[in-house]
């Protein structure tokens, strides 16, 4: 039978590594049975409601190696352990990714925000409530998904990308960072690898289990935003039901560079569409180059929801999409 | 009328305490030895326990007891709808089957995760209109609904009745419940503008935000019961009679309560209190039983859905002529509540149809049980109402306040389908005070203009609740310091009306605020009975009672006085703490002084003699402990007569931006006629909360049960989507009418539910405004289903789905 | 955690060969047993409201636990326990925290502030209490320590907010009753109070 109501933590051991090889070393000792740590906001409900077991926390907070924003010779960096509220007031973030910035100020609560980092927030699990409930979907290792069923609850799924899963992608910060080309930096016992942003994410025809490509014994330990979109012309817009706390219904995030009116280019992607932030490659091409108005406004919004599936319950997110790329291009 | 205290502010006691987080709730006590226990709960939203292995949760370490279904009901459940305090034959997910006490919390979660239930999975139902259907499977064992002295039975539709009914049309089918007044065909005949469509409000949680989490122990005796409730004495008298404890043997105590809206008002609402009551009898040790926000979903309450059907006839000139509904009721899982017919009350009361028929079936569902919450059917009728009245108004080129006004109940009308006259009314004052605050008029300009891919939209709405109740005891007392002692057996549920309607007692006896004592938050310190604290009526209810109760120890001051200084009783007054002739203030006792000539003199002064008769048992038992112990005031209101309503009038702006769907208020005023006003800032409380509560109900909140599996999806805040400060007005303006009401010593009433219905039916008017007259027939309207609309988008929903909100 | 704290950090015993261990670490590698470094100590001592009080508290601990049922601080409430509500909210560095989301271990650094440390020595409320008072902000009273404290974190970085910073501010947090309105009375006024 499916658990009743659990709500205080479970035993769980907790290890406060205070520096990086600390941190990495028990990351690939404990693997799987790891559980990393940032600000806990996406952690204490699934060890709470016992959906999760793992058999230790392993806190990133006190590595000051993995915290802080700096500037780099072609960019920034941002520790992926810094909270979304550094980010969101941060003053370089601010003057010239300000694309973060206004993401990062739409994430969750302010309290949420105050704790809760930046790898936290582009590392999190899919809401998909028939999942965080701990129904043995596929996605929790079973094999079946109610969500995309006749009767499935499924307004807040995905309209692109769909294979067997159709959680989508919560996050506010990810899309912002496709559209400004990060690259993210994960870290291994082993050594480091790099990885675009918009590859970082993956969906359930690759691998049905995991939303992103660290593998277990890695960490995600910085950001890199390069220069190429600093001061360039954003927009960021998310739509949910409540106007604190809630996920996406969609969110969009552009970075826009525009002369004499012509958009010379542009990087747009969407959240909340598909089960990683959707680059939306096939607008940037039919709008590049083009004078900025309300007819190639539209028209970017009409291709960007080209090849969308709706489920049964969501199909507002269509026209909702359509007319948020429309916004984002119009400016 | 000036009053010494009536219609001023002041700082109720328990104030100071919530800023500062001294006041104590339930889950705020500790006790020695103290253990702590948790629910185990259904998984599955309809069953019967079949067996119960608890043996290695209670061979755990730190494992104390276990308390069962057959434990509290040795000779059987009872059969009925309703709550049980455990049961082994659950109707909903998330009802209580047993309890286990632990050291600690986890311990209890490890030993309950350890027991192995075995249940007989029954056949559920997520939507009434399923059950309804032929075939279609039953939430209770024996039937989809309880008729009262009948039992459980079955009641069904044809498949192409359901149809029909989904499909938009009035039910054919035979209704259980008909009420009607009037010539319902004469006045439709009549009717210039006839609207007709079928319509759905959705059911969804109270979410106090104290869950109902309580502690007990027993001494010498006697329970004690730590809780949260929005009443005092009404509730224990009801609590100790689920418990199986005698009244003089159960102290509850409650200072302050974390929020009821309707389902923690009545004893039969919170069973779940015997839970710790009768664990701690067990196991002899303080229980504390908390209860997860999970679970006060599921076992918290929630309101009644609507799948209805209405029709509403309206003559040239805008009188509403006639109003027929077809309900079928939610009725959730423990059975529900009367929301039908206080809805077509209401419509009745606001509108003052001259023809009203209800016809109604409740239906029950394997969700969460529902009874009252705020403004139960009111507040969501409104909803539906006020955008068909803003159709007819514009189809017959009146203006959407003068409608309003046109049908308006005033002062002399009857209302309701008892046809009750109303004890007074000044809805017209109301609509007229609202639309000058607001400038209704000089906004009509603005009406549907866009502002990019904005669109404004305008809305104005009537909220109504029945405000008040009679009958109920009242007790003061004073001892040898002359300080009045007022024993208030009312609720804190966080309306502060135990504590503005004190005042009148002080206003009485012309007695500083300083001077008194409000005595209460536990049933020991003897406080008399009073009605729960549900239905808006505490104001009206007990300053009846507090002033009466003043007025008798006034009279026996006056007595006192005479007898002993001379003259009549008439020639005695009060002022100053001193009771004295009116001719001569020198000639006279002060408080402290008549107190103590009042003890010494004992007989009825002390309540040892000619009480009034009628006092409720629980009052005639405080009354017995306090007797022969100080100067006593002791009071039994009468009846009253007539309907004190409560009113609400809104009107609101918002922008309806057609590229997201999202809507902003961008102004609000909201007005309350609840006669006198007791207390300003308490009023101002009541119509801001209602402003919340309202964009819940209209574009926010709604029950997501899984159809697949029956698991509710919407169990926390998130997922419940309660309306947040960013969704909800940066600036409420309030305004209140204050013109007295005959059938209250001061003219109050009271006003805590309609609050929300002004708001609703302003706030879907407005959105229908917004969007050129579309009407949505449903409460809430969400942000999806604007987008739907706007881009003509279909979707599978099922129609009139209840408890399946999309997803 | 507050990147601007300085860099203490919480290691009791002696760093051995490079890497950080606590006393439970040496004593386990002496008795052959495998301790991975970081591992918690569970007595701690932690700041609340000014004092350092010692606690046993178990990794898993969360903050509102301990400070309900370890420090009798029960001004804290527990509305949801998921993050989603506010009621829990206390000061960790100046900083709005829901107490029920963040592990004591993650803040036994800080400087933890509750509703209870507010009031002056003498008794007299906090502005942000007096102010709440005066404009009658708290209905129920269940939300109101956690209103307190992200008022109390508010005015501290902008002591004189609009109405709309204000709104802001105290936006992670859920009034069931509706007050709202009264709230952000009672912070405008907090701010008056000064």
């Amino acid at each position: 039978m499916v658990a009743t109501s659990h709500d205080v933590m479970p035993d769980i051991e907790l290890y406060q590594p205070t520096d990086e090889a600390n941190a990495l070393d028990l990351a690939n000792e404990l693997g799987s049975d790891g559980w990393l740590l940032g600000g806990g906001q996406d952690t204490y409900g699934w060890l709470k409601d016992r959906n999760k077991t793992p058999a230790a926390m392993i806190e990133l907070t006190q590595i000051d190696a993995w915290k802080g924003i700096k500037e780099t010779a072609d960019g920034i960096e941002i520790g992926a352990v810094t909270t979304i509220t550094e980010i969101a007031n941060n003053p370089l973030v601010q003057s010239r990714y300000s694309l973060l910035a206004e993401a990062a100020s739409k994430v969750a609560s302010p309290q949420i925000r105050n704790v809760g980092t930046l790898g936290g927030n582009l590392n999190q699990d899919a809401r998909c409530w028939y999942y965080r409930r701990g129904l043995d979907c596929y996605r929790a290792g079973g094999n079946i998904c109610y969500a995309d069923s006749p009767e499935g609850l499924n307004r807040e799924h995905s309209l692109f990308g769909a294979s067997r899963c159709v959680a989508v992608s919560p996050s506010d910060t990810a899309p912002a960072l496709v559209a400004l080309e990060a690259t993210m930096v994960v870290s291994s016992s082993s050594g480091q690898r790099l990885i675009p942003a918009q590859d970082y994410f993956i969906g359930p025809d690759r691998d049905i289990v995991h939303m992103t490509v660290l593998n277990d014994g890695e960490i995600l330990t910085a950001v890199r935003i390069p220069n190429t979109w600093a001061n360039a012309e954003f927009y960021f817009e998310k739509v949910a039901d409540r106007n604190v706390w809630d996920f996406a219904l969609v969110n969009v995030a552009a970075a826009i560079k525009v002369s004499g009116g012509v958009i010379e280019d542009i990087r747009l992607a969407c959240g909340a569409v598909e089960c990683v932030p959707r680059r939306l490659e096939a607008v940037e091409n039919a709008i590049r180059g083009q004078q900025r108005s309300e007819e190639v406004a539209s028209r970017a919004g009409e291709i960007a929801i080209e090849g969308a599936r709706p489920l049964n319950y969501n199909h507002f997110k269509v026209p909702l999409m359509k007319n948020l790329v429309m916004r984002a291009v119009r400016g | 009328m000036a009053y010494m205290h009536i219609g001023k502010d002041f700082v109720p006691p328990d104030v100071p305490g919530k800023v500062t987080g001294r006041i104590k709730y339930a889950e705020d006590y500790t006790r020695e030895g103290m253990v702590y226990a948790r629910l185990l709960t259904s998984p599955i939203p309809h069953g019967r326990v079949l067996d119960i292995d608890a043996s290695e949760a209670l061979a755990m370490d730190g494992v104390y007891g276990i308390l069962t279904a057959d434990d509290v009901y040795p000779d059987g459940e009872p059969q009925s709808t309703g709550l049980k305090i455990l049961t082994n034959e659950p109707t909903l997910v998330g009802e209580p089957i047993l309890a286990v006490a632990a050291v600690d919390e986890k311990t209890a979660e490890t030993a309950i995760a350890s027991i192995a239930v075995t249940f007989e999975r029954l056949p559920h139902v997520i939507d009434p209109l399923e059950s309804l259907e032929e075939g279609g499977p039953d939430a209770y064992n024996g039937g989809n609904t309880f008729v009262f002295r009948q039992g459980f039975v079955q009641e069904k539709w044809t498949a192409d009745q359901v149809a029909s009914f989904r499909a938009g049309n009035e039910p054919s089918a035979e209704p259980p419940t008909e009420l009607a007044y009037g010539d319902l065909d004469a006045s439709f005949a009549e009717a210039a503008f006839v609207y007709e469509n079928t319509f759905t409000t959705a059911g969804y949680p109270h979410m106090s935000m104290e869950p109902r989490s309580a502690m007990a122990y027993w001494e010498d005796g006697k329970l004690y019961l730590h809780g949260g409730s929005q009443s005092l004495t009404a509730f224990a008298d009801g609590i100790a009679g689920i418990i199986g404890v005698a009244k003089e043997d159960l102290v509850f105590v409650n200072v302050a309560t974390g929020g009821g809206f309707g389902q923690r008002a009545r004893a039969g609402s919170v069973p779940v209190y015997g839970v710790p009551a009768k664990l701690s009898q067990k196991i002899n040790r303080p229980v504390m039983m908390r209860v997860t926000r999970e679970e006060e979903f599921t076992i918290g309450g929630a309101r009644q859905g609507f799948q209805g059907w209405i029709k509403l006839g309206f003559k040239q000139d805008g009188t509403m002529s006639a109003a027929d509904l077809w309900i079928v009721s939610d009725n959730g899982g423990k059975g529900g509540g009367g929301d039908a017919f206080s809805a077509t009350n209401a419509v009745s009361i606001v509108y003052q149809a001259e023809a009203v028929r209800l016809r109604g079936v409740s239906i029950g569902s394997n969700t969460a049980h529902r009874g009252a919450q705020r403004g139960p059917g009111e507040n969501q009728i409104a909803a539906i109402v006020s955008p068909i009245l803003d159709k007819a108004a514009d189809e017959l080129g009146i203006d959407r306040l003068e409608i309003r006004k046109i049908n308006t109940p005033q002062n002399g009308d009857v209302g309701g389908i008892q046809r009750q006259p109303f004890t007074s009314a000044y809805m017209p004052e109301a609509l007229e005070q609202t639309a000058q605050l607001f400038d209704w008029e000089g906004r009509q300009s603005r009406r549907r203009q866009r502002n990019g891919s904005k669109v404004t939209g305008l809305g104005i709405g009537q909220g109504y609740h029945n405000a008040g109740r009679s009958g109920m005891d009242g007790i003061v007392m004073m001892g040898a310091d002359g300080r009045l002692k007022i024993h208030n057996g009312v609720g804190n549920l966080g309306t502060y009306s135990y504590a503005s309607t004190s005042r009148a007692a002080a206003e009485v006896l012309k007695m500083p605020w300083e001077s008194c004592d409000i005595v209460t938050g536990r049933t020991d310190l003897h406080l008399p009975i009073t009605s729960p604290q549900d239905g808006s009526n505490s104001i009206f209810t007990n300053t009846r009672t507090f002033w009466g109760a003043a007025q008798d120890m006034l009279a026996k001051m006056k007595e006192i006085a005479a007898n002993e200084l001379g003259g009549s009783p008439d020639d005695y007054d009060v002022s100053n703490e001193r009771i004295h002739q009116i001719a001569d203030e020198s000639v006279g006792y002060s408080f402290a002084e008549v107190a103590q000539r009042a003890m010494e003199l004992g007989g009825k002064y002390t309540g040892e003699a000619e009480l009034p008769e009628d006092l409720a048992e629980w009052t005639q038992i405080a009354v017995s402990r306090l007797a022969g112990s100080g100067f006593m005031g002791v009071y039994h209101d009468p009846a009253h007569s007539g309907n004190p309503p409560g009113f609400t009038v809104t009107a609101l702006e918002i922008e309806l931006d057609t590229e997201t769907g999202k809507i902003d208020i961008k102004d609000i005023v909201s007005v309350g006629e609840c006669g006198t006003v007791m207390h300003p800032q308490g009023l101002k409380n009541q119509l801001v909360g209602g402003v919340v509560w309202g964009v819940g109900l209209s574009v926010l909140e709604r029950h997501l049960y899984d159809p697949q599996n029956g698991l509710p999806a919407s169990t926390g805040y998130w997922q419940s989507k309660v309306p947040t400060y960013l969704d909800t007005p940066l600036k409420i303006e309030t305004g209140w009418v204050d013109l007295p009401d005959p059938e209250n010593p001061v003219g109050a009433r009271g006003i805590g539910e309609p609050t929300q219905g002004s708001v609703s039916a302003a706030l879907n008017a407005a959105i229908s405004d917004a969007l050129g007259g579309h009407i949505f027939n449903a409460a809430p309207v969400t942000t999806d289903m604007i987008i739907n609309h706007l881009a003509g988008t279909s979707e599978q929903a099922t129609p009139l789905a209840q408890n399946n909100f999309r997803g | 955690m507050n990147p601007n704290l300085t860099r203490r950090r919480f290691i009791k015993g002696v760093i051995a060969s490079g890497a950080a261990a606590t006393t439970t670490g040496m004593w386990y590698a002496a008795n052959g047993q495998d301790r991975p470094a970081g591992y918690v100590e569970r007595l701690i001592r932690i700041n609340v409201n000014g004092q350092m009080r010692s606690v046993d508290v178990a990794p898993q601990e969360t903050l509102a636990s301990t400070l309900r049922y370890k420090l009798g601080l029960t001004g804290t409430k527990l509305g949801c326990n998921r993050g989603e509500c506010g009621a829990c909210t206390v000061l960790v560095d100046d900083i709005a925290t829901y107490a029920c989301s963040v592990l004591t271990h993650s803040m036994k650094n800080g400087r933890i502030e509750t509703v209870e440390g507010l009031e002056s020595p003498n008794g007299d409320l906090h502005p942000v209490q007096q102010g709440f008072v005066e404009q009658l902000s708290p209905q129920c009273g269940y939300c109101t320590p956690g209103q307190v404290m992200a008022a109390v974190a508010l005015l501290r970085v902008n002591p004189n907010p609009t109405r709309e910073e204000a709104q802001l501010g105290l936006s992670g947090n859920i009034c069931r009753c509706g007050s709202y309105d009264s709230y952000l009375d009672g912070v405008m006024r907090a701010a008056e109070i000064g």
